[in-house]
Order: structure tokens, then sequence, then C-alpha cells
């Protein structure tokens, strides 16, 4: 029997956390090794434990899983990681490629492809379709989603957009283009910004938890 | 006492003495009678300068001239702007012969000589004069005539005509007296003039300012309430707003109020040559007579006519038009400064309230965002945990009842969960730089047609659909959506339908669903056609049934080549 696939679950529910482990857990092929709840905890967790797979909720309380998910390829590109989100295909599909995952999951339960999806991304296979990944990308750097001309992106932004589509990590990047791997984080947050795609700030969080906590 | 005794005039100083007696009870008489007339002058000023409404100001003028200088027939013309007789009021005439002469006089013959040279014309004989050019059929006989100028300011107002003399002709005197009751005339006519003007200010400012209170705190249709409230003050027989269309050429009439006031809303007129046009076009207040309107408005059947642009945002966002029917008087130019003035105001008032419905949807949208985002962040995840857990209860059960039943649970829980996502993402803000994703467009039409059946569709989209549906292909896809539903709301007597868009496997998916039985009429033109786009596209289309329930699939790869 082969060596089983190492998964770490980021997540900041916890109900969804133990769901996948438990998912998880119950096939023999499959290892959870770690979870984590926010940036913070998951950064130096996965770091330590370095799974084959890690599956990391785009929306997190401290942060969100696409910058996390390029923080932990560039620490180590062999782990390989696939965005979970509650959000919509469209918003995915941009995240995923963005973040240079190996594709995305939905919260959803159908066709259970969880499993399928991790062992697929543990043998360095890609879930999206190049076509469509091929599309999000022209879309990006084509037509942007502000029609003001302010937030297009510069012509260093659509390097690093070329580079991110090709796979590679901030630190790779920073390695072609001679920039420092921090400079090349915040050219990608720019870019997330100016690509409208949601992220989920501090601010939100903190102000959502205030207000569900009375009527609780 | 005998003769001798009596005092005795020779016969000549006695007949001069008679002479002198009788010049003396001459002079008298003449005196008391110029006095009587003076004091009728004073009393016939005092009755017309008593008078403010400018109609009884002129009869009244006519009238008392005529018995000032015993006339039989009296009138008084308004000169218009182009020289003409604009108003005629006479006084004398029998309601009879007017209507067998039929016409009131244009101001020809002597009455345009007056018009032309305002110096007082008197004639013992009208016919004797050069200048004179008959009279109409059935017309009265006329002979002596004073024709005097009435002007108001250093302006000719009009004249007064007097025809026929008790005493056979006009004498100086007469003419004198009438030249003083037409100053007199002037002042007064100049008094009800400013009266009427400031009354007509007073009910603009009044209409402006009710109008600026309730256009900016309008429920319903503001501007219904700004025709209607014009239409009033400016004593209109129809007054529109419009506004330009979309094609750049012509403008749209969305209000109306007045003479076919049903009829024309909607109707588009051409903004070249048109009055509202010429307006948009130049943003300034326009007044015209009735034979300056052009030829589209006289095919509306209008006369004199005025329009102002009505402006939001310092940018003209429709003209405001005024018209009476022709023949009507015409508008003054104070008129036109004070509908323009309310123009601005509404336009003021207008913008208030845009921008007050612009914060109600604001907060609207926000509060959509929070329960958008509330059920993605806590109920999808919850949903998407418990379906996680009974998958792996499923698992560890026996084959045998009890993972099938789970199964279906999960399954249920798994539409749940597409349906809050497809809620979610129709309470977000719908377009995103300024385009509507093809999934807002399928939710509208869907929406659009449910009432057409008994429960309203559910729609439901697998994968990136914004992103690869782009395009011709977005036409197609809504036209699949559209003829599809049509046909189950038609044909399948379906109580429920569904509908899944998706991207699967490198192609766009359409599926309808609905429990109505199948049909025959489900090859119809329409899906026929459906299935030809499908083909020029690559794709193909099929219709199936069982027992219950129909499903028509639409598919078409995407292979890379399309219309992004």
């Amino acid at each position: 029997m082969p060596e089983a696939i190492r998964v770490f679950v980021v997540d900041d529910h916890e109900v969804v956390r133990r769901g996948v482990a438990a998912l998880l857990e119950s096939e023999d092929d499959v290892e959870v090794v770690g979870e984590a709840g926010s940036v913070a905890q998951a950064r130096p967790r996965i770091a330590a434990t370095v799974p084959d797979v890690a599956l990391l909720d785009m929306r997190l309380p401290d942060g969100d899983g696409i910058d996390l998910c390029r923080d932990v390829r560039s620490q180590n590109p062999n782990v390989r990681c696939i965005i979970l989100t509650a959000h919509d295909d469209d918003e995915a599909v941009y995240a995923a490629v963005v973040a240079g995952a190996s594709g995305y999951v939905l919260k959803d339960m159908r066709s259970a492809s969880l499993i399928d999806a991790v062992r697929a991304v543990a043998q360095g296979r890609r879930l999206l379709d190049p076509a469509i990944s091929r599309m999000a990308l022209t879309r990006m750097s084509a037509s942007q989603p502000s029609a003001s001309p302010v937030d297009a992106l510069n012509t260093r932004e659509r390097e690093i957009l070329e580079l991110i589509a090709e796979g590679m990590t901030n630190r790779q990047i920073g390695e072609t283009l001679a920039l420092a791997e921090k400079t090349v984080k915040n050219y990608v947050s720019s870019l997330l910004a100016k690509l409208g795609i949601q992220r989920r700030t501090q601010a939100v969080a903190v102000q959502l938890e205030h207000r569900s906590r009375p009527s609780e | 006492m005998t003769e001798e005794g009596f005092l005795t005039f020779p016969e000549e100083p006695r007949a001069k003495l008679d002479e002198a007696l009788s010049d003396l009870v001459t002079r008298a008489s003449d005196v008391l009678a110029t006095q009587g007339r003076l004091r009728a002058l004073l009393k016939a000023n005092q009755l017309i300068s008593q008078q403010l409404d400018l109609p009884v100001v002129l009869r009244r003028i006519v009238e008392t001239a005529i018995d000032l200088v015993r006339a039989e027939f009296g009138a008084l013309g308004v000169i218009g702007q182009e020289g003409n007789l604009e108003q005629f009021i006479h006084v004398g005439m029998g309601t009879a012969d007017v209507e067998r002469i039929g016409h009131l006089p244009e101001g020809h013959g002597l009455l345009g000589a007056l018009i032309v040279d305002p110096h007082p014309i008197r004639l013992s004989h009208l016919a004797d004069d050069e200048r004179y050019s008959g009279f109409p059929a059935h017309h009265p006989r006329m002979d002596s005539f004073l024709g005097v100028p009435i002007l108001v300011g250093d302006r000719v107002f009009g004249n007064l005509y007097l025809t026929n003399a008790a005493a056979g002709e006009f004498s100086s005197d007469d003419e004198e007296l009438v030249k003083a009751l037409a100053a007199t005339a002037g002042f007064a006519i100049d008094n009800a003039r400013m009266f009427a003007n400031a009354q007509r200010r007073q009910a603009w400012f009044a209409a402006s300012a009710e109008l600026t209170v309730a256009v900016a705190g309008a429920t319903d249709d503001p501007l219904e309430l700004v025709v209607e409230r014009v239409r009033q003050v400016a004593c209109a027989d129809l007054v529109r707003v419009l506004i330009p269309s979309r094609d750049s050429e012509s403008m749209i009439i969305v209000r109306a109020r007045g003479q076919d006031e049903d009829s024309i809303v909607g109707l588009e007129i051409s903004r070249k040559g048109s009055v509202p046009g010429r307006v948009l076009q130049s943003g300034k207040p326009l007044l015209l007579n009735e034979d300056q309107v052009p030829g589209a408005s006289k095919t509306l059947g209008l006369g004199p006519t005025m329009a102002v642009p009505l402006s939001t945002a310092g940018k003209t966002s429709g003209v405001l038009a005024v018209s009476r029917l022709p023949g009507g008087v015409p508008f003054a130019p104070e008129d036109l400064e004070m509908v323009a003035d309310l123009a601005g105001r509404v336009g003021i008032a207008l913008e208030l309230a845009a921008a007050r419905s612009d914060r109600q949807h604001i907060a609207l949208m926000e509060e959509r965002g929070r329960i958008a985002r509330d059920l993605h962040d806590h109920v999808i995840q919850q949903l998407f945990a418990t379906g996680l857990e009974l998958q792996s209860i499923a698992g560890t059960l026996p084959a045998g009842g009890g993972p099938e039943r789970l199964e279906q649970a999960i399954s249920h829980i798994d539409q749940s969960i597409g349906q809050i996502r497809t809620a979610v993402f129709a309470l977000a803000p719908k377009s995103r730089g300024g385009q509507i994703s093809v999934r807002h467009r399928i939710i509208d039409l869907v929406g659009e047609l449910g009432s057409a059946l008994t429960e309203k569709p559910w729609v439901s989209f697998e994968g990136p659909v914004d992103l690869v549906i782009v395009g011709a292909l977005a036409d197609d896809v809504l036209a699949v959506v559209r003829e599809s539903l049509t046909n189950v709301a038609k044909h399948a007597s379906a109580t429920k339908a569904s509908l899944v868009v998706a991207i699967r496997d490198s192609g766009v998916e359409i599926e309808v669903q609905n429990d109505g039985a199948g049909h025959p009429s489900a090859r119809s033109s329409g899906l026929t056609n459906l299935r030809e786009r499908a083909l020029s596209r690559g794709g193909d289309a099929t219709f199936s049934s069982t027992d219950g329930a129909a499903t028509f699939r639409w598919y078409v790869p995407i292979n890379g080549r399309h219309d992004a």
C-alpha cells in the first residue's frame, strides 16, 4: 500500500474543519496531519508538517486563502494547495489562478468531489481546465472589472500576472524579475484589489462577529 | 300815466343789446355745455381708472367714449406685434349685425391708416376720404368718423374709433375730449396690465413653491404634478415633458396634460427642427408665436408654444413644452421667464428626490449585502458541515436502506446550498465594471418568465458561468433559457421547473426539467431552432421524457474557440 496522502485543513469554521477532516479520515489513503482556523496559525503549522495537500478556505478572519496559498508555495513549492470556498465558481476560478493553487473545491456536496480532488492534486494534476484558466487570465489582464483607467493593471502587475499563470511562486517571480519577495507580495495584493476579488478584511470580520453575538 | 312816461330805447342800440344778450345766453349755455362735458370727461376718467381687469377696462373705455361725444358706434382695436388688429372690442352694434358680417376688421383702410400713423383722424363723411376702403356686406351705414390712438408709455397700444355723431359730425371739441380720454385710457391699460402681470407672477411663484416642495417629497410621479400644475398656471391647452430617446435623433413624450394627453404619451418626435429638439440642443428657453411654430407642432394641433429645459445636475435631461391651441393668446416674454424659473426649481427638486432615492437604494443594497454575507458566512458553512458529517456516517453504515436515505438527505442539502448560493448571488450588485453578468441576466429572465408557471423555476449555476458564457454565446444561452421555459409553461402543464446552467467537462450545459408530461409540441419550431443553435457551435440538444418528468438538455463545447 502506498504512503497515505498527508492533508492540512485551514478553515475558520470549526464544524467545517471537523467535517472535512472526518470525511478525509474515513478514506484509507488519506491522513489529516493538521488543522488551523486562521492565517497566523496556519503558516507555522504548515511549515512544520509539510503536507502533500493543503485545503485553504478562501476567507479567513486575519487574511485570505489566496495570500496564504502564495506564502505556503513560496516556502515550499511541493505543497499543493486547493482553495476551499463557499463563494461561487466565477470568484473561485480567479482566486485559484491568482493563488497559484492546483484548483478549487466549492463547499457543497455535489458528486462528493472533495476526496477525488485531493487524490488528483496529490498526484500532481490540476483541477482547473486549462481553457478556463486561460480565459480567466485573459479576462483579468484585458478587461478590467473596474471601468476606471486608474485601476487598470500596470505593466509590472501584468508581468507578474503572467508569471503567476505559469505557476511560479512569489519567490520564483522575485528571482525572475529581480525583486524582493516582499515586493512581489505587495504587487500581488494590489493586483487582487484591482481585480475586485473579494477579500475579507479584518474590519469586516470584527464587525460581523460583533453583530451576530447579541442575537445568539 | 302817459305813454310818454315810458322809457324808450332807440331801435338800433336795442337791436345791439338783444344781440349781445342772446350772445351772452348762447355763450353761457356753451360754457354750461362745456362744463357739462368736462364733468362727463372727469366722470369717464374716473370710471375707467377704477378698473383693474384689462378686458373690463377696454370695454369701459369704448362705452364712455361713446357717451362723451354722443356717437352711435364705438370700437377699440388692440394692435398686435405684427401691426395687425389683435383684438377688436366694439360697442353699439347688435349681435345679429355682427353675425351677418361674419368677421371682425383686420386693420385695412382707415383703421389701418391710424395704425401706420398714430394721429387723430376726424372726418365728416367716411366715404369721402381716399383711405376709405369700403365696408363689408351687411355692415351698418357709417358716416362721420373720429379715430384717436391710445398710447401706453410711448408705444401705441391701439386706437379708439367712433362713428355717427348724434350732431351729424364730430367737432374739434369732441376730438379734444376723446384725446383726453385716450390719455387716461393709456394709464388705465398700463395699470391693468401691471396688475395682471403681478397676479400672474404671483400665481407662478406660488406654483413654483408648491411644486418644489411636492416634487422633492413626492412618493408618486413628480412629473405628473408638474404638467398638471403648469397647465393650470399657464392657462395652457397642452403641457408636455419630453426626454431624449436612445437613438439620439428623436425625443419621446413621457408626460402630457391637456389636449389628447393619453394618445400622445409615448410618441416620438424628431429632434431636428422641432421646438423641444432645439431647446434640448441649446439648453435655452424658446418662445414661439403661432406662425413661428414648425410644421411638426402644427400637426399636433398646437398654436403658441414655449419650451424650457429641465436640467438635473447641470445637464439638460428633458424639455418642458407649454402650448396653447391655434388662435390662443400668444405667450408673453414674462410667461417664458416664469416657466423657465419654475423648471429650474423643479430640476433641483428632482435632483434632491433622486439623491434621496439613491440613498434609500444604497441602504437597501447594504442590507442585502449583510443578508448575503450572513447566508454565506454562516448558513452555507453549517449546511456544508452537516452534509460532510452525513457523508461520513453513510460510509460506516451497512448497505440497504440507511445509506440510500442518507444519500438522499445529502443531495437535498446540496440543493439547498445551491439555492442559497444563487440567492447570495442575486442579492449582490448586478454590474461589475458596467457589464451585467450573464448569471444576472438569466436570473432576471427567469423572474420575468416565472409568472407563467405555478412556481418560480428553481435556478442553479455550476462552474464559472460568467467567465465562459460571454458575447454571442451569452445571447444563445439566454435564447435557450427563454424558449425552453416558455415551452414548459405553454405545453408541459407543469407546476415545477428547474434550470441548471453549468460549465462541465469543457462545455456549456443547460438543463431544463419539469414535472409535467412530455408533450409532442416539445418538438416545436422554437426547440428546433435551439437545436440548430447548438449544432452550429458543435454541440447538440436533446429532449427526453419519462413518467412525470421531462428534460431538455442543450450542450455546446467551449473548445477554446470562444467569443470572449
